[in-house]
């Protein structure tokens, strides 16, 4: 899965500034995604491409259960989030609904990985290339059971052994 | 070995459980409110389930709905939409909803325990983070996501990797506990573990400090459960507990062997481990007044804005978020907390809109007004504490000092309603979150609690509310 990062050097992405809460009655994902980032970043709606990845540190996603948060993430065009940790609410969310990979890495792909960096992140072997910089990262790989859900597609269509 | 008082509660609701994998954990309570279910009801529709357990199921309208005038048409076309929607799944999926217009009405964590719909032992889920609110009553309660709110709905269980425990101490006696109050000491938790320190944890609150406190005192520290990144917040119910639900309008009939059964086996035994502990020590515990942009960045009231340096202790990041957080709350490090003007005042929300807290906050007004210049705004957290509070005459305390006395809901704890800050607002506000725009775009909150918070509305700045007299 190859895309550029969009890199946030900051802790503590809350879902307030990922999704803030005036948007939360909006039912078109599509017009949900035209303010994904907007607490943080005004301009993130022109610049994401799809396919496109966010990079940032601790604790990314904390606050709110709402589910609008990897939404308006994945319908920006967003494919995965690389992140230090994950608050647990946002990761579970993310991994239900199929709607973007969240990535745990290490401080050396978070402090070596730049802005607009091509990468390619394969999850079969937990690496990440950085195509740009000719590098490569560890990720850490995902639970036996997230990997399932992952490969499924998602909570209703993972079925339990 | 023992078990602890989550792992009894998780024991008695595992539906299947192997080694390595999730567990399917039964759902006793499911939570209900406009924002976070219409794609669920959507997906049952689209899939033709139906509710599994209607019965366990209870819904009301909180976050978007305007705290005016009930009789007026609500103007906002996209919250009506939402409230419309919420109105016609409960009747499509027959579930019971407490309206707009219903005496029950109000956020969902406020109206569940005062309901007698919480109960000790059970498990409560809520496509809301404060879920967390309900361990008080030593229910293992937690937030979800719309995806799992359609999983409950058909299913009534949930896949649940195992949390890890995480015991919180709180030990000693508050000096002055009328002006140091149980938010003043979870936000001293959060200060000190930080907002990722009980991430992947059930929090058993237990000690000295957390038994002397009120069962709407012990609501609003595990309420904040979740500021610190852990997924619930626990208490060992007892004789407070008990009396709280005892006679509410849903208390099961065979509440009193309940009971008994309760006192015997909801307790942590003196055997168990934890997985990770932490014991604050509250003696000497001051106000504490939030300065920057997440509930970890906290200080005393005696105490002045930190410097990015010291509030980072080495750690680069820590650093950069601190030189971010006082650019968007415009403060200068070293200005005392006491010296920091405020525009508006913010006494409601799931953290601090119970009774209690309005009598408490009340008791700051003396016969004074809001200070010129600051709109201050009181906002129960039901309309039965409304009710209560206004057969107490309390609303005219408020009123007459020119506060505004408002109806039910979220309003200004997260911006999605009528009730928001405008850009560069100040707000003493007594929710869970400081977050940047949280409350409005561009809007800068101070978390505190109801004391300080209505101190604050008289006098225009923060004020060290134990120099007060609060009797």
């Amino acid at each position: 899965m190859k895309g550029n990062v969009i890199k946030y050097q900051r802790d503590n992405i809350d879902t307030d500034v990922i999704i803030p809460g005036q948007y939360l009655k909006i039912h078109d994902y599509a017009e949900l995604a035209t303010h994904a980032m907007e607490g943080l970043d005004p301009n993130f709606h022109s610049k994401v491409k799809e396919g496109d990845f966010i990079l940032s540190g601790k604790n990314f996603g904390c606050g709110s259960s709402r589910e609008h948060a990897p939404i308006a993430l994945s319908h920006s065009g967003i494919k995965a989030v690389l992140a230090l940790s994950f608050a647990r609410i946002f990761y579970r969310n993310a991994v239900d609904g199929a709607f973007l990979l969240p990535i745990e890495i290490d401080e050396n792909a978070y402090q070596n990985i730049s802005e607009g960096d091509e990468i390619d992140i394969d999850i079969s072997s937990n690496e990440i290339k950085n195509i740009t910089k000719n590098q490569t990262y560890q990720m850490k790989p995902f639970s036996e059971i997230i990997g399932k859900i992952i490969e499924a597609g998602g909570l209703f269509k993972y079925k339990p052994d | 070995m023992g078990k602890t008082l989550f792992e009894k509660i998780w024991d008695a609701h595992v539906v299947v459980e192997k080694e390595n994998n999730p567990s399917l954990i039964y759902i006793d309570r499911h939570l209900v409110h406009e924002v976070t279910s219409p794609q669920a009801f959507d997906g049952l529709r689209m899939n033709n389930r139906h509710v599994r357990r209607p019965d366990l199921t209870i819904a009301t309208m909180d976050h978007n709905v305007p705290t005016n005038d009930r009789s007026l048409p609500i103007l906002d076309q996209t919250s009506a939409i939402q409230i419309q929607t919420l109105e016609k799944n409960c009747k499509d999926f027959g579930i019971k909803l407490f309206d707009i217009n219903s005496p029950n009405q109000g956020i969902v964590h406020v109206i569940g325990p005062q309901l007698g719909i919480t109960l000790p032992g059970s498990t409560i889920v809520c496509g809301d983070s404060h879920t967390s609110t309900h361990g008080a009553f030593g229910a293992l309660a937690f937030g979800i996501g719309t995806s799992d709110v359609e999983h409950v709905l058909a299913s009534q269980t949930i896949w649940l990797e195992k949390p890890k425990s995480f015991q919180i101490r709180v030990e000693g006696k508050r000096k002055n506990p009328q002006a140091v109050t149980a938010k003043d000491i979870v936000l001293s938790i959060i200060k000190k573990i930080g907002t990722s320190g009980g991430t992947g944890t059930v929090v058993e609150y237990s000690g000295e400090g957390i038994t002397d406190l009120s069962m709407e005192q012990r609501m609003t520290v595990c309420n904040m459960s979740i500021e610190a990144g852990a997924r619930a917040g626990l208490i060992s119910p007892d004789d407070k507990t008990f009396d709280y639900l005892r006679n509410r309008q849903y208390t099961p009939k065979n509440y009193e062997s309940l009971v008994q059964n309760w006192k015997e086996n909801l307790k942590t035994d003196p055997d168990a481990e934890f997985d990770k502990t932490f014991t604050l020590h509250i003696d000497g515990i001051a106000p504490q007044v939030s300065w920057g942009t997440n509930p970890g960045m906290t200080c005393d009231i005696s105490e002045v804005v930190p410097t990015p340096e010291d509030y980072s202790k080495g750690d680069h990041n820590q650093k950069k978020a601190a030189e971010k957080a006082l650019e968007y709350m415009d403060l200068k490090p070293g200005t005392p907390i006491t010296e920091i003007k405020i525009d508006r005042v913010f006494i409601g929300s799931c953290t601090n809109a119970r009774l209690e807290d309005l009598i408490e906050a009340s008791k700051a007004i003396k016969g004074r007004k809001v200070a010129k210049n600051v709109r201050a705004m009181v906002v129960p957290g039901s309309q039965m504490v409304k009710k209560q509070a206004e057969e107490m005459g309390i609303d005219k305390i408020f009123t007459d000092a020119n506060f505004e006395w408002r109806e039910a809901g979220c309003s200004m704890c997260l911006g999605m309603n009528p009730d928001i800050l405008s850009p560069g607002e100040r707000c003493a506000s007594t929710s869970n979150r400081n977050f940047e725009g949280r409350q409005g775009t561009g809007g800068r909150t101070h978390l505190v609690s109801p004391v300080m918070a209505a101190t604050a509305a008289l006098e225009g700045h923060f004020v060290d509310v134990r120099k007060l007299d609060l009797n």
